[in-house]
């Protein structure tokens, strides 16, 4: 009996995380080059009440067994990486990634962070920075007078000078894949940082043959948020926390009747 | 304790592990995969109750004798993952886990370091045959419904799908299942789909409908075991009274 309660409780409180996840990725439905996470669930142990083959006469044995399960529990929230939608800007420093890579940044802290947020911008000495100020890797310099700005498919960013017609070239931007994207972990600010199970970044040039997609200027990726698979989570989540408050109430009720077979 | 009595309290200990099982069905209600547990209701008859020395009669107690797991086919959701499979029909996807070989539903793959297919506990998944299935960082998986893996047009191994008798497989937890030790499995027939998942099979209407049978079942009971209380009562009490 005590077991229903907290196989119920353990329901309630998987639910509870699950809409703190969904209630996360609906905030940062608007978040560029946010990518989803979803919560998945796993049965707990089994209780071996009978145990399956158990002899249940001289010569049958009990075929499958009573297994009362011990409720659920969160086996971990992923991160989806799949194609965002891709908005239209008129900043030329906007880049979406056409494919599986994603964007190295050098923290403050000096170890490189990665990203799919390309919304980036130039700083008082001229670097390409992303939104919170730091600096892409490679490093690119633009000069403070650099006019209409290119970033070719491949990552080759070029500019002319006033009054020049040859294009200078300022580098390229390279950039990195996992083996198990899953496997990253989220520091805020649209980072991501390696861990032992996504393993280590392989660096590559984009529209290469490596397939970290290419690069596309003047677009920013929004997030993979589905809002409206988002609200049809919350109603699940919300109606199995009902149901799971439900089987409490049962079995509390229960309780109290066995309770007072000797009233 | 007299016949009622007892039949009541067996009665009722049964609706509580009913309602336990009931209770671990809605707690996986979101869990990719779980299958719902539901038990068979049989009459005990232990040797020692087989004859009422007085009628002859066999005293039989209801209790829980076993559960049986409803392998239906639950809902398949869309994920847009590529290493989300679900298995419409027939069939479990064998793992490779520290303790033996598993099968599982629950198709929420992941791709290991080394970049081997893997669930989510790490486990690798089987190929065909035994083995594991590693995959190439960058290049795009595409799955056939014969569990065939593909990148970029080259296969890459096969999921091994197999199928047992419902009987011959327990719930270990965290998905997975365990075979018994002599059983002997046999291909599937069921279709790999890739980018879904598998929802859990228990109806949550249908659970709400048993919740309160169970408890209208078991507040009968109690009425049953309070009323042969009470014939126990009035028989000490008045057909033993010593009238002084």
């Amino acid at each position: 009996m005590i077991r229903a309660l907290y196989s119920a409780a353990s329901g309630m409180s998987a639910q509870q995380l699950n809409i703190d996840n969904i209630s996360n990725n609906l905030a940062n439905a608007n978040t560029t080059g946010y990518k989803t996470r979803r919560a998945q669930f796993q049965d707990l142990l089994y209780q071996n009440i009978i145990a399956p083959g158990s002899a249940s006469g001289q010569s049958t044995v009990v075929p499958a067994g009573l297994q009362l399960g011990l409720g659920t529990r969160t086996a971990s929230n992923e991160i989806i990486f799949s194609q965002g939608n891709f908005a239209s800007t008129s900043n030329p420093l906007d880049l979406v990634i056409e494919g599986r890579g994603f964007f190295q940044i050098k923290q403050s802290s000096g170890t490189t962070a990665y990203t799919r947020a390309g919304n980036f911008q130039l700083d008082a000495t001229g670097n390409i920075v992303d939104a919170n100020g730091n600096q892409l890797i490679p490093q690119i310099t633009l000069p403070p007078t650099a006019q209409s700005i290119h970033i070719a498919g491949d990552g080759t960013v070029s500019y002319t000078l006033t009054g020049q017609i040859q294009a200078q070239t300022a580098g390229q931007i390279t950039l990195a894949n996992f083996q198990n994207p899953a496997g990253l972990s989220s520091v805020g600010s649209s980072l991501y940082v390696p861990t032992d199970a996504s393993g280590d970044a392989i660096i590559g040039t984009a529209g290469g043959t490596e397939g970290l997609g290419t690069l596309q200027q003047g677009y920013i990726e929004q997030s993979n948020v589905s809002v409206v698979d988002e609200f049809i989570n919350l109603i699940t989540a919300q109606r199995a926390y009902e149901a799971n408050s439900k089987v409490v109430k049962a079995a509390d009720d229960m309780y109290q009747q066995a309770n007072n077979l000797t009233k | 304790m007299d016949n009622i009595s007892i039949s009541a309290a067996s009665g009722m200990r049964a609706r509580m592990e009913s309602l336990e099982l009931l209770a671990n069905n809605l707690a996986n209600v979101e869990t990719s995969g779980y299958k719902a547990d539901k038990e068979f209701y049989s009459l005990y008859t232990s040797l020692d109750a087989t004859s009422d020395p007085g009628t002859g009669e066999i005293a039989t107690l209801p209790v829980i004798e076993n559960h049986w797991t409803d392998a239906a086919q639950g809902e398949l959701r869309n994920t847009t993952n590529p290493f989300d499979f679900a298995i419409d029909g027939d069939g479990l996807f064998s793992v490779q886990t520290a303790r033996g070989i598993r099968y599982t539903r629950n198709g929420s793959f992941k791709i290991l370091p080394s970049g081997a297919l893997a669930a989510s506990d790490g486990s690798p998944v089987r190929a065909l045959g035994g083995g594991q299935i590693v995959l190439q960082p960058n290049i795009p998986v595409d799955v056939l419904p014969d569990g065939t893996v593909r990148q970029g047009l080259q296969t890459v191994g096969q999921m091994e799908v197999v199928s047992f008798d419902r009987n011959a497989i327990n719930k270990e937890g965290s998905s997975f299942y365990m075979a018994a030790p002599n059983a002997k499995s046999k291909p599937a027939s069921g279709a790999i789909m890739q980018g879904k998942l598998e929802q859990s099979n228990v109806g949550t209407a249908e659970s709400a409908v048993r919740l309160v049978a169970i408890m209208r079942q078991f507040e009968m009971l109690q009425k049953a075991a309070g009323i042969g209380n009470d014939l126990n009562k009035q028989a000490i009490e008045q057909v033993a009274r010593v009238v002084s």
